[in-house]
């Protein structure tokens, strides 16, 4: 059953705009790095445009590849992060807001199943978003014609880039959560915006490496001192998030009231 | 409306398997469609359902008949397992509905609340969605498109069309798998009446020729009195009477309607002439069990010097039991 219920939500992305606003939105990181590297390169033709001169070159920013990798890195990871509870309170939300979710409460067809094929669906369009943002990253940044890089360095950006990625992906199922006890898209979003200040604020404590949602800004370098590896820890923590966050939606679906 | 030969004949065929049906209430299992006891919902100091006991048999069309807010929605949802009961049991073709019930909806088709569709996806593609979960085969779609006269609306998108459009594809979903138990909330909602004698001629054979159980609800009188089999009343949570046909028509009694000036000294005068039953409704009389002694009644009142507007023999129909059984108008 559960390829049916899987092909079926693929099925009701055809003709979503959202699909292409999120591909749009995360394409759009590459190209404001871009434009800060050039703005970096060339500051006085870009002080004559009036673009933002200044304020990149105080940002001590360079136009290497190093550099580029580094903000790319920062864009898929804490951007992406956002961008992913999107698509998941999409996925989820868009049930209530659209009032079908009644229509998937009573088929012959286990309501685990829509939740773990919402789920995969979600990994799906998440996983082609990071491919095909990396894509564009590496034609932008050798469009640019950025010194230093190397196979080496490219191997490691992607390496960082995907597993930021991969993290912010197994905190997810608790947005889905949200998505299912608010009812609609708001909630998860505010969820997600909170949660994402509150990694800010556990970061600069001594329990950065348990929040879960401190994990991905701290592994990426957005705040505090960066790890290059996840502790055993924070993978326990974002493992039984992920655990937790399948359980607790099956289990909305399955034991809530779901009227509309 | 296109005939509905593509059921198949499931009125000889309709018994299941009597599994996990609710305790103490094995024997209903084989005839009984649905089959609640004591069914209960109650939100905060709100009670929507209050010990509901309901025998559904097969094949009968059973019109839920209440005002809004009556219970009706809050039944079906948990019919179908959309809500949690707070106490009672739910059975549904012999199945006892729990958190994780799955297969018997398989069987069940149902519309609950207003009509809703992705609107992104054309008509089509709505059906095709419901025809995979429901493992209906590929050529149903087309049936039910073609039933619901949906044919030229097929590949429009569901966010564009209107109510009514929008409540046939509903239809349409819920008759995609050919189910053997139908469960409607307000079938009738936004249709036109052409397509309201549609529906009506479509569930009555389906009920007829093919054996479906058909559970509607309806604020409407007049929507379930022209096609149940038998009524159920409900009123704040509660079933308050249930009819079969010959007590509907039973329930049908005749007044005679009387226009006249100062009716409340008429009223008294009729009383105390000894007509028993004399009933004030919008500024007249109704005087019950009086269609034998009209002209008595009116040389009482011109006796007493009152003007007759109106004389008028009147059939009480189900209409009017349901308000005097529900509260009368708001």
């Amino acid at each position: 059953m559960f390829a049916q219920v899987f092909i079926t939500e693929f099925l009701k992305l055809r003709r979503s705009k959202v699909t292409w606003l999120t591909l749009a939105a995360l394409s759009l990181g590459p190209l404001g790095i871009a434009l800060m590297m050039w703005i970096v390169r060339e500051p006085g033709r870009a002080a004559q445009l009036g673009l933002l001169g200044t304020k990149a070159n105080l940002s001590g920013l360079t136009a290497t590849w190093p550099a580029y990798f580094s903000m790319l890195t920062l864009v898929v990871g804490i951007g992406g992060m956002l961008l992913l509870s999107f698509i998941v309170a999409y996925i989820f939300g868009r049930e209530y807001a659209e009032g079908t979710a009644k229509n998937l409460l009573a088929l012959p067809a286990g309501r685990h199943w829509f939740v773990l094929a919402k789920l995969v669906v979600a990994a799906v369009w998440w996983a082609v978003l990071v491919v095909a943002v990396l894509a564009e990253s590496f034609a932008i940044g050798a469009a640019l014609g950025l010194p230093g890089f190397s196979a080496t360095l490219a191997v490691s950006a992607v390496h960082d880039a995907l597993l930021a990625a991969a993290v912010a992906y197994l905190l997810s199922p608790v947005v889905a959560w949200i998505a299912m006890v608010g009812r609609g898209y708001m909630p998860p979003l505010g969820f997600a915006l909170a949660m994402l200040a509150l990694g800010q604020v556990f970061s600069k404590t001594g329990w950065a490496i348990w929040f879960p949602w401190s994990i991905v800004p701290l592994f990426i370098g957005a705040v505090g001192q960066r790890v290059t590896t996840l502790a055993p820890g924070s993978l326990v923590v974002v493992a039984l998030t992920f655990l937790a966050g399948i359980a607790a939606t099956i289990a909305q679906l399955r034991y809530a009231d779901n009227a509309q | 409306m296109p005939d509905s030969m593509r059921w198949p004949n499931t009125k000889q065929a309709t018994s299941s398997p009597q599994s996990e049906g609710i305790p103490g209430a094995a024997a209903l299992s084989a005839d009984t469609a649905i089959a609640t006891r004591a069914l209960t919902k109650r939100y905060r100091d709100v009670l929507a359902v209050d010990s509901l006991d309901l025998d559904v048999r097969r094949g009968e069309i059973y019109g839920f008949l209440g005002r809004n807010g009556a219970g009706k929605t809050t039944t079906i949802r948990m019919l179908l397992g959309l809500i949690r009961p707070s106490g009672g049991d739910v059975e549904v073709m012999g199945e006892r509905v729990r958190p994780g019930t799955s297969d018997v909806f398989g069987r069940v088709g149902y519309l609950v609340e207003a009509a809703t569709a992705y609107p992104n996806l054309t008509v089509r593609e709505n059906l095709d969605i419901q025809r995979r979960l429901t493992r209906a085969p590929r050529g149903a779609v087309a049936e039910v498109i073609e039933l619901m006269r949906l044919g030229e609306l097929a590949d429009r998108r569901a966010g564009v069309l209107s109510l009514g459009n929008k409540q046939r594809l509903s239809l349409a979903r819920a008759l995609l798998h050919n189910p053997e138990l139908l469960v409607l909330d307000e079938p009738a909602n936004a249709l036109d009446p052409a397509g309201i004698v549609e529906v009506r001629g479509l569930l009555r054979s389906l009920a007829s020729e093919h054996g479906v159980t058909v559970f509607m609800s309806s604020h409407i009188l007049a929507e379930v009195a022209h096609l149940a089999d038998r009524i159920g009343i409900v009123h704040e949570g509660r079933l308050l009477e249930e009819l079969d046909r010959d007590q509907l028509r039973a329930q049908e009694r005749l007044y005679v309607e009387v226009g006249v000036s100062e009716p409340e000294r008429a009223a008294t005068l009729l009383t105390d002439a000894g007509f028993a039953h004399v009933e004030r409704a919008d500024g007249r009389l109704r005087v019950f069990d009086a269609e034998e002694r009209v002209p008595e009644m009116a040389r009482a009142l011109v006796g007493a010097g009152l003007d007759i507007t109106e004389l008028a023999s009147v059939r009480e129909d189900l209409e009017a039991h349901f308000l005097r059984l529900t509260g009368g108008v708001e």
